[in-house]
């Protein structure tokens, strides 16, 4: 049995340890287009709401890729540094909707060769578009990431 | 004419790096501050895990689309996955070079009956060396046709 790998932030590197909780946002709709700036995606479904609306939407909703910002940026405060991330995979599994914060939760799953595997989970919470009768909270992008945890690993 | 592959070039800016980390709300020195880089051992200040989305400015998602000879319906495609591989994270002052590909396209059989259609495209970045740092595996889904509308 080896020594466990040193610790890369305030995370205990074992199976099963939950990370500490954190939420980001409200996401507004200022802050859609400002991704949209940023990221260059410019799909009308997120920034215009008479498009939003054509296509069956009840009002615009955040980029997909938005919210799994928020999601790294945990994972990399998590685990001490975005460069320790070594693979990440998200699926998204409900729309982020104006007002919505994203509450970002991860556990580890696994600790091997100095690379953890984290299972992740962002849930957007908040009163959704009005009158669509939204739970306040859904899961929003469910995700994996293997981070490297120990200056040998990965 | 389909083509095989999209290829482009994305220049990494400390600027553009601030911007995008202001947008998802990180103010991680790595990505801001080109002294705490440094002193962590990189050359520049660091590009988010995301931040190569920022290639779209480069090729528009429509025009990758019909570029690789995808025909599909913008009203009816969500992003439904995305994954990476990192080597590294992108550094500033550094010139990646991009390459996209269709990776797979299949149909499902939706809830409601209809087919849904899912489509991954892949796009390798490799650095002025032609070493990879990064590959990124974006799956767009075409929901089912609504009989109604």
């Amino acid at each position: 049995m080896s020594t466990p790998p040193p610790a890369a932030a305030g995370v205990p590197l074992e199976p099963r340890t939950q990370c500490d909780q954190v939420a980001y946002g409200p996401i507004e709709r200022v802050d859609i287009v400002r991704y949209a700036g940023a990221s260059g995606d410019f799909h009308p479904i997120h920034i215009d709401e008479y498009y939003a609306r054509r296509a069956g939407a009840p009002t615009v909703f955040a980029m997909g890729m938005h919210g799994a910002g928020f999601l790294v940026h945990a994972v990399s405060d998590w685990f001490g540094g975005p460069h320790r991330i070594r693979r990440l995979k998200i699926r998204f599994t409900s729309r982020v909707w104006p007002g919505d914060e994203i509450v970002c939760t991860g556990r580890i799953v696994t600790v091997e060769d100095g690379v953890a595997t984290a299972a992740l989970e962002a849930r957007r919470h908040g009163p959704g578009p009005p009158g669509f009768d939204l739970p306040e909270e859904q899961v929003a992008i469910v995700g994996e990431a293997d981070i490297r945890v120990s200056e040998s690993g990965g | 004419m389909a083509e095989a592959s999209v290829e482009f070039e994305l220049s990494v800016e400390r600027g553009k790096i601030r911007e995008f980390a202001q947008a998802v709300g990180d103010d991680n020195p790595l990505f801001l501050d080109p002294d705490v880089a440094r002193g962590a051992g990189f050359p520049d200040v660091l590009g988010p895990p995301t931040f190569t989305v920022t290639d779209l400015w480069q090729v528009p998602l429509g025009e990758r689309l019909e570029r690789l000879g995808l025909e599909l319906d913008p009203a009816r495609m969500l992003h439904a996955e995305q994954e990476y591989m990192f080597t590294r994270l992108p550094i500033a002052g550094e010139l990646l070079r991009g390459s996209i590909r269709i990776c797979d396209d299949v149909e499902k059989m939706g809830g409601r009956g209809g087919k849904m259609r899912f489509v991954t495209l892949e796009t390798r970045y490799v650095d002025t060396e032609g070493d990879e740092v990064l590959i990124a595996y974006y799956t767009l889904v075409e929901t089912a046709k609504d009989p109604g509308a």
